[in-house]
């Protein structure tokens, strides 16, 4: 019979809060967006998937270290960011929630189709690291400890950006209340695209991380859109550091799913916890906002 | 104005029903096609044009009412036209079970969550292999000719799911579901029960792509879960239905027949920028003309909203 040992348990554990930190900063990007436009992005996925993407590019023609390539995806996808801001969602963001909804499920998978006549279906990886670290019983793979290692100084890095920057400040402001925000002097305009361009970094990190651990294709994104959306109410929308913790969670979750049912099912207990979570605490676990 | 529209209609109908006879078999297979198009859209018009509440993963209930009537041909022997009227059933239980928790949630968290459905259920289909082949699928017994009753069964369904948004949009309860789309809250404060209403219309809402997923199971003859959960169908449905117009009678129809055309026609020859195609027209449509086609027309000319 199928044993499970405390070092096992130990692992998943582990491994699930490796997994969960880089959730939760592909999800704090959702999440900004959401408290500060009530815009639920459902184009973040693709973003993080063309984040993947440069990440593979550039270490392909190049042979750039994936993790320096941090240093263009996040500035290249900023930009993406901000351009969809401008260009599209500023004319939704009044919008009943159903346009902007379908506005960016729209983008998402032109997106989505633009990849794939530029790259075509092929599964692609950046083969870098490989191997675990070894400690006592437990045993990690590379690529994962350091994702999540970047994955936390990103996070740190945002939240910092959030709390001590005037900008970050006015932000935060306009998610509070935009009319307030803008009575007090916040341009809300250019708060938006700030917010959308550091959401789009954010994934097009997670999407950097990514590559180096699983296959790259057009249609990865998808799983992330859904996942950070879990995530995010786990954390409760608009509660960022519950993001955080929602992330965790997340991880712990499908790890130990993963051990005690199958990996297969994982992303059923995912829903299913989603479901749950919404029904007895429809704000999220943490105090949020109901939309 | 209105008889000839009528007069239209009973020709058009007349010529569809009796089209088989003179119809070579592509073109049965297509017009049954088009049929199934017009009865998903509609279907999707039903919850998501009226109340404002966007089904991501309908065609989890297209995929519930496949597996269904699969299941009860291939396992239980029941003849197909029954086992897809169970499809129909169990699309409904579904969208009970589904619907419970899912809405007492609000607009994009509803979204995701049947986006979230439709992506479980290709897991759990993919699982239990016992009942449903797993990955490697369910063949059914083939019959020959099978496509002429399927098109009388797919047509009756497209004009049944039609007749019922009719009967929804031109009734008290159609105003509920309305209302609840323009502004919930005051719904509520008006003493509209709005979750029983939304959990009504979603479930008349799964019925016919249930039926439908159960129809076109049996046209084809085999199913496996890639084939029947893709979320191009809901793309697809979407598209029609925004086209046309969302929450009117004859967008949907509308919106199938010229996007079903152009897809044969023109789409056939550039496969790879399908995708590309419906995303530019779901930005298209909903940056320049929200209301659709039938959408403008209304403001336009002043028409009712029971067209």
């Amino acid at each position: 019979m199928f044993v499970i040992t405390p070092a096992m348990v130990g692992q998943v554990v582990i491994s699930g809060l490796l997994a969960g930190a880089l959730y939760a900063m592909v999800a704090l990007g959702l999440g900004l967006i959401f408290g500060v436009m009530r815009v639920l992005n459902v184009a973040h996925g693709s973003l993080l998937m063309l984040g993947a993407y440069t990440t593979f590019w550039l270490f392909h023609w190049f042979g750039l270290n994936p993790y320096l390539s941090l240093l263009v995806s996040m500035p290249a996808l900023f930009v993406v960011g901000v351009v969809l801001q401008s260009l599209l969602v500023r004319r939704v963001v009044d919008a009943p929630e159903l346009s902007s909804l379908l506005l960016m499920f729209g983008v998402g998978i032109a997106l989505v189709n633009l990849t794939q006549l530029a790259f075509t279906s092929d599964l692609r990886s950046v083969e870098y690291l490989t191997g675990s670290f070894v400690l006592g019983p437990f045993a990690f793979s590379k690529s994962r400890v350091i994702a999540c290692a970047f994955a936390i100084v990103i996070t740190a890095g945002a939240f910092w950006f959030l709390q001590k920057t005037r900008l970050g400040k006015a932000l935060r402001a306009v998610s509070q209340s935009r009319e307030v925000a803008q009575v007090c002097g916040v341009n809300v305009q250019r708060i938006h695209m700030l917010a959308f361009g550091l959401a789009s970094a954010l994934a097009a990190a997670g999407g950097t991380l990514v590559a180096v651990m699983v296959a790259i294709q057009p249609e990865m994104g998808q799983v992330y859109t859904f996942k950070s959306f879990l995530v995010i109410v786990l954390g409760g929308a608009g509660n960022y550091p519950g993001a955080l913790v929602g992330g965790l969670l997340l991880g712990l979750v499908e790890q130990l799913s993963s051990l005690f049912l199958t990996t297969q099912v994982n992303e059923a207990v995912a829903y299913v916890l989603l479901v749950l979570v919404l029904l007895v605490r429809p704000t999220g676990l943490f105090k949020g906002r109901a939309s | 104005m209105k008889r000839w529209f009528f007069a239209g209609l009973v020709v058009t109908l007349a010529a569809l029903a009796l089209y088989p006879m003179q119809g070579t078999g592509y073109g049965v297979r297509t017009v049954l096609q088009l049929f199934m198009w017009i009865a998903l859209a509609q279907s999707w018009n039903l919850i998501s044009g009226l109340t404002g509440y966007v089904s991501f993963g309908h065609v989890a209930f297209f995929g519930m009412g496949a597996y269904t009537a699969g299941i009860l041909v291939t396992k239980l022997g029941w003849p197909w036209l029954l086992a897809c009227l169970a499809g129909g059933v169990m699309a409904m239980v579904l969208a009970l079970v589904i619907g419970w928790p899912c809405f007492r949630l609000k607009g994009p968290y509803f979204a995701i969550a049947m986006l979230g459905l439709n992506e479980v259920l290709r897991v759990i289909v993919s699982y239990f292999e016992g009942l449903t082949g797993g990955g490697s699928g369910l063949s059914m017994p083939t019959l020959l000719h099978a496509s002429v009753p399927i098109y009388y069964a797919m047509g009756l369904t497209a004009l049944l799911v039609t007749g019922l948004t009719y009967i929804i949009i031109t009734s008290r309860f159609g105003l509920r579901l309305m209302t609840i789309r323009e502004d919930e809250v005051a719904a509520e404060a008006m003493g509209i029960d709005t979750f029983r209403y939304k959990l009504y219309a979603f479930l008349l809402s799964a019925a016919g792509p249930g039926i439908v997923g159960g129809l076109a199971a049996r046209d084809q003859g085999y199913i496996e879960p890639m084939s029947v959960f893709p979320l191009i169908t809901t793309i697809t449905m979407i598209v029609m239905v925004l086209f046309g117009g969302k929450g009117t009678i004859w967008g949907p129809v509308l919106g199938a027949v010229l996007l079903f055309t152009f897809q044969e026609i023109v789409w056939a020859r550039f496969i790879y920028l399908h995708q590309l195609f419906f995303g530019g027209i779901i930005v298209a449509v909903v940056l320049l003309m929200p209301r659709g086609i039938l959408g403008v027309l209304q403001q336009k000319y002043n028409l009712p909203r029971t067209i």
